[in-house]
């Protein structure tokens, strides 16, 4: 059983003309790393949106389809259970604080599910150890940095331990060393929770080393569904659509459009220092 | 006499928190200079003191000639430096587009037609339609909003102007629309501009001058290559060069600047390093590979 599955899934926001969202069809495993790319306004956001039950639950329009979440209709299930399967992470992480405290913010989805008190200490410190909040729980959760501010709201959402963890744009809105504790945060969850990770970005470089699968979305269709070597090949299709995958894919991407490498599209920095070595030992043989 | 110049400048906020601690910096007219740095570096505070927004604690900022501590001089500031915030939403506040960019012209004391001249001036340059002149602010896209507060910044005619974090949250597509609009008023109308950012891409691809900030004070200065050539300083600003660069860096070969910037460079340098290696063993290479680029000489083996 796929942990999300699409099928045939058109969507049309009340009042637009055309649909934003268009016959898309979309298998996800249980454990996967899911990295969602494309111009703004390709229906990123809706597609996740749709995965969550947002769409048709929360904003009105029209859903032709299935979301299928564990094998159950997303709209079907009850909230309380919804929110044990999927966590949502926006990219303004203000947009989901209620509480005064960073340790509130943690407990109340927890609270709101029912856990018992001792369930709810060992959850809100597994969370924020993970995210590296543990010295902020007693502050104010506005009065912290961006970054800061966007772990938080990872830490509440993981909190619950959501077999599903779904990020739109994650690292839009803070500084370099924030982006890159996200991603380390997102890599752990994959490596030691098994969580189901889907992640919308336009910093295709910091999450592609993850991806498992990279969906292409475009005009509100998904256009192509393969592991990130596979999809960076067409570089200039990519870079058509202002998508531009990691640089050292790129530079290897044109070497082998040359002729000059033959070998695998290194996706990270460390794969392109042995890339390089490997170009070098068939060019000197 | 420079069009910027900052002698000793501390800042320090209300609560006592210090947030510069001493920055020496010029800047000539006609610059295109990205500031950055870390969150709490210290960047934001001085681009704010930079437009006189924020008052030294001690040192000196002067704009033009114009000390920004003297008293009574906003209005001979605002003709000469403009500063644009990372929310546009902070800064518009009228209820229709016109009235937005005539706001600072009309407290100039500028009246019609001059001001009028000004506003669709303005709104030319920054892009902005007068079809839209009747609509609220708020109702545009991000895009236009930034635009529409550049407008009402460049209704003052300001020689430079700052621009805090302008692609933040934007796509590669609204990123190099706002990059490529700030290149044509430096290039073409000749404006000072300094932007504000995270974003080494953007850094790479429009800057010609790098100032990092780390802790309140400037760690390094330079053209563009020079401070992404500087990995072990850059560190501490948790900046990262572009991928490229680091690539570079970390390959170490001769044939292959350590100072590329964009991946065309470094595809050059990689050509021009293997071409140089199998020029000893014909079987090397394959015939569609280029010559050495005129960048790096071709490597003895």
């Amino acid at each position: 059983m796929n942990a999300i599955e699409l099928n045939g899934v058109t969507w049309r926001y009340e009042h637009a003309e055309e649909p934003a969202l268009v016959d898309v069809n979309l298998a996800i495993s249980e454990g996967e790393f899911v990295l969602v790319i494309g111009p703004n306004e390709a229906g990123k956001t809706t597609l996740v949106s749709a995965i969550k039950g947002l769409i048709p639950n929360a904003i009105t329009g029209v859903l032709k389809g299935d979301v299928l979440v564990f094998g159950d209709r997303v709209e079907s299930i009850k909230p309380p259970v919804l929110a044990k399967q999927i966590g949502f992470v926006f990219a303004d992480p203000e947009s989901q604080f209620t509480a005064l405290t960073v340790e509130e913010e943690i407990v109340f989805g927890l609270e709101n599910v029912g856990w018992p008190r001792e369930t709810i200490g060992e959850r809100v410190e597994w969370a924020a150890r993970i995210t590296g909040v543990e010295d902020l729980l007693d502050k104010p959760p506005y009065d912290i940095s961006g970054g800061q501010k966007q772990r938080v709201a990872i830490a509440s959402v993981i909190a619950m331990q959501p077999r599903i963890l779904i990020l739109d744009e994650p690292t839009a809105m803070i500084d370099p060393l924030g982006k890159d504790l996200v991603v380390r945060i997102c890599a752990e969850l994959k490596n030691d929770h098994d969580m189901t990770i889907v992640v919308v970005e336009h910093n295709i470089e910091a999450f592609a080393p993850l991806a498992d699968k990279v969906v292409m979305v475009n005009e509100g269709r998904v256009e192509r569904i393969a592991p990130p070597r596979e999809i960076f090949r067409d570089l200039d299709h990519l870079l058509a659509r202002d998508v531009h995958p990691p640089q050292v894919t790129q530079v290897f991407g044109r070497l082998r459009e040359r002729g000059l490498y033959h070998g695998e599209l290194p996706l990270s920095d460390e794969e392109g220092f042995a890339g390089w070595r490997t170009l070098l030992d068939g060019a000197a043989r | 006499m420079s069009l910027l110049e900052v002698n000793d400048l501390t800042f320090r906020y209300e609560d006592g928190t210090p947030a510069l601690r001493g920055i020496d910096f010029t800047v000539e007219e006609g610059e295109f200079i990205a500031l950055i740095g870390q969150n709490g570096s210290g960047k934001t505070t001085f681009a704010k003191s930079l437009a006189g927004l924020l008052r030294p604690t001690t040192g000196r900022v002067v704009v033009d000639g114009i000390d920004t501590a003297r008293k009574g001089v906003i209005k001979e500031l605002v003709r000469r430096i403009g500063y644009v915030f990372q929310n546009p939403d902070h800064q518009l506040f009228n209820n229709n587009v016109y009235a937005e960019i005539a706001y600072g012209p009309r407290n100039l004391g500028i009246d019609d037609p001059e001001r009028d001249e000004i506003v669709r001036e303005a709104a030319a340059v920054a892009g902005v339609r007068e079809a839209l002149f009747t609509e609220h602010p708020f109702f545009l896209t991000k895009g236009l909003r930034q635009r529409i507060a550049i407008a009402s910044t460049l209704a003052m005619r300001p020689k430079a102007i700052i621009v805090d974090e302008p692609t933040t949250g934007q796509d590669y597509r609204q990123s190099a629309e706002i990059m490529n609009f700030l290149t044509r008023l430096w290039r073409d109308e000749g404006h000072t501009i300094i932007i504000v950012t995270h974003e080494m891409p953007i850094v790479a691809a429009y800057a010609q001058r790098v100032v990092a900030l780390c802790e309140g004070r400037i760690l390094l200065d330079g053209t563009t290559r020079d401070v992404f050539a500087r990995p072990d300083e850059l560190r501490r600003t948790f900046v990262k060069p572009p991928q490229v660069t680091r690539l570079a860096q970390a390959w170490g070969d001769p044939a292959i600047p350590s100072d590329v910037i964009t991946v065309e460079e470094l595809v050059d340098g990689a050509v021009s390093s293997i071409a140089g290696r199998s020029s000893h063993s014909p079987a090397g290479i394959s015939p569609g590979a280029e010559p050495a680029s005129p960048r790096g000489p071709g490597r003895e083996v």
